[in-house]
């Protein structure tokens, strides 16, 4: 809830256009305003798939205590069961209250009962459409809508869960296309074709399984997991079994998650071209489907961990504007989104050429006193642009290559820090609207930077006109 | 670093703000720690005052440089926005990527007559201000950068 909305539904205004004729679509007689075959309801068994989180955590953690215990302890039972209620009966009453429309290029959802919510999101400024499936939802043929918007806070904004999948995939063909209509009808709206538009769909690319799970386990998490795992084996045998299990269980299951949370996300990973952009799948038991319109990638990255170099692995991430909305943690959501998890140099090479339409290589290095202000980084520290993308690449151990598309540039900033000043070295640094990725131009020379910082916002002005 | 461009200043009370931010900041930090570090003796009590008034006193020597670092420049395309004495940063903001534009007054700068102005893009790193304008200065700046921001703005 972002605010206190007092009793506001306004009218809808004008007719409603050429209603998207939605199957098992229940009109809801009376609950509208005016428009009453215009608004929808959410599935019934949604608050069953909502409360099914905490279902299924109750029920582990139940289970947990009572093989731990070997005693019932009757009322915590039944507190746990009053848990449950309540949560299903909070989740039936939010589903009555939930309602969601779409007419003249928006898509409205009302919800609350006692504070009623109203939102609006112009179908013009939607970045991306997910679909996501628990594992509950899975069982049941249900799936989540999520739209992404650009800026703003991460609210939960934009998420219809749950509807059928046939629904859920039908609603979100729907919505792409009317976002497509609705920002060409503005023309000020993204315009862009980094992706070429394709009718029909290609598979670009399919991760191998097999690889993904070695891939991973040679990853940092995969070392992290393997060095606790590791550790407390150790301290379990230093200082008996039993006691130590007890103690260190929780942590031991924590690495486990965060590997099969990685391996989950990144199962099964395949990424189609379609009329809408790229279509990308992902997910073993939970499973994923988004669209990344075509000129909404602010950045491309290309990650190159040590030990995958000598495999010729790589993994490739996009960046795309708007806050993912996810309930995980911090660092899960500033994650960028991986087209390919881990594939060949071929295969990044091949999707690179899809995402951007051309590919610069980093191939200018810095003067050879930048050594002294950054001795690892210098390694892979270069840099290359042409009127269309800048491309800069750093690292040691893992080395990250990051093409910024000029049209995409919000700010131009240049630094220089007290060491860079003595070495007579300065920064620039291109500002994207993404989570944290930045196109940094690091230690060149004090003139080369000033050049720099002259000629590249005239060269993002004519990118950006070009691509209007 | 200068070249071609005109640059524009603050408002010369900028300095006077940022002494009486940090007065206001030293004093009452001075007072606590004296009199708490009083309780064990006198002495560590002046000590400990006198460090925290040096910090102070040494702070406010740094203020005229880094006053002085301050400055901006309305260009044809784009704003600059120069600041900083140690690390030194300048950047370049475009008129059309400027998705709003916030003017805040603290209660030291509202006494002065003064005003912040914040310009917000879409992106979180490029974070953008210039303190100490002159109030009307700067709300006419706001309405200025607004107006051009309207007229090139560009989509994501």
């Amino acid at each position: 809830m972002t605010g206190p909305l007092p009793e506001a539904v306004p009218p809808v205004p004008g007719a409603v256009p050429p209603a998207p004729q939605l199957p098992r679509a229940r009109p809801q007689p009376g609950a509208a305003t005016s428009a009453p075959e215009g608004w929808h309801r959410l599935h019934p068994l949604s608050p069953l798939v909502r409360a099914g989180r905490q279902f299924v955590g109750l029920v582990v953690l139940l289970a947990g205590l009572s093989v731990a215990n070997h005693r019932q302890a009757g009322s915590e039972i039944v507190t746990d069961v009053a848990v449950i209620g309540v949560a299903l009966v909070g989740g039936l009453i939010s589903w009555l209250v939930t309602r969601w429309q779409v007419a003249d290029g928006v898509l409205r959802v009302d919800t609350g009962l006692i504070r009623r919510e109203s939102r609006r999101f112009p179908l013009s400024q939607i970045q991306a459409i997910d679909v996501e499936q628990t594992g509950l939802a899975r069982v049941l043929g249900l799936a989540e809508l999520h739209l992404r918007v650009a800026g703003g806070d991460a609210s939960r904004g934009g998420r219809l869960a749950c509807l059928r999948v046939a629904d859920a995939e039908q609603l979100r063909r729907l919505l792409l296309a009317q976002a497509r209509s609705a920002s060409q009808a503005m023309e000020a709206g993204p315009g862009g074709s980094a992706v070429p538009v394709r009718s029909g769909e290609v598979a670009l690319f399919r991760v191998r399984s097999g690889r993904l799970a070695v891939a991973i386990t040679l990853s940092r998490t995969g070392a992290i997991a393997v060095g606790v795992i590791a550790g407390l084996t150790a301290i379990a045998v230093a200082i008996g079994v039993n006691k130590a299990t007890a103690y260190f269980l929780p942590a031991a299951l924590g690495v486990v998650l965060a590997v099969w949370r990685q391996f989950n996300g990144e199962y099964g990973t395949t990424v189609v071209t379609g009329p809408d952009g790229l279509r990308l799948h992902t997910g073993l038991v939970q499973t994923t489907a988004e669209t990344i319109r075509p000129g909404r990638v602010q950045a491309v990255r290309l990650v190159e961990p040590l030990i995958w170099r000598a495999f010729g692995w790589c993994r490739l991430e996009v960046d795309v504007a708007g806050p993912r909305m996810r309930r995980e943690n911090q660092s899960e959501a500033r994650r960028l989104r991986a087209l390919i998890p881990v594939g060949s140099r071929a295969e990044a090479e091949r999707m690179l050429a899809e995402l951007l339409s051309s590919q610069p290589q980093p191939d200018s290095r810095p003067p050879r006193s930048a050594r002294l202000k950054a001795p690892l980084l210098y390694h892979f520290l270069a840099w290359a642009g042409d009127d269309r993308y800048v491309v800069t690449s750093h690292g040691r151990v893992c080395r990250k290559t990051t093409w910024v598309p000029l049209e995409k540039v919000q700010s131009i900033r240049w630094v220089q820090g007290p060491l860079q000043r003595r070495l007579g070295l300065a920064s620039v640094r291109l500002d994207v609207a993404g989570k944290r990725v930045t196109g940094a131009i690091e230690d060149r020379s004090a003139a080369e930077a000033q050049g720099l910082l002259m000629r590249l916002p005239d060269l993002a002005r004519d990118a950006r006109a070009r691509e209007r | 670093m200068d070249g071609d461009i005109s640059w524009q200043r603050p408002s010369a009370l900028l300095l006077r703000a940022r002494r009486i931010q940090v007065g206001l900041a030293t004093a009452p930090a001075a007072l606590v720690g004296g009199v708490s570090g009083a309780t064990a003796s006198a002495v560590t009590g002046i000590v400990i005052a006198a460090a925290i008034l040096v910090a102070g006193l040494a702070a406010e020597r740094f203020l005229a440089r880094r006053v002085a670092a301050w400055g901006f420049a309305e260009r044809h395309e784009d704003l600059m926005v120069r600041r900083g004495v140690l690390v030194r940063h300048l950047s370049v903001i475009p008129y059309g990527r400027m998705q709003f534009i916030d003017v805040t007054a603290g209660p030291v700068e509202r006494s002065l007559g003064l005003a912040t102005l914040r310009m917000h893009t879409a992106a979180a790193a490029s974070d953008a201000r210039i303190p100490g304008l002159d109030k009307a200065v700067a709300a006419k700046l706001r309405d200025q950068l607004a107006a051009i921001g309207e007229a090139q703005a560009a989509g994501l």
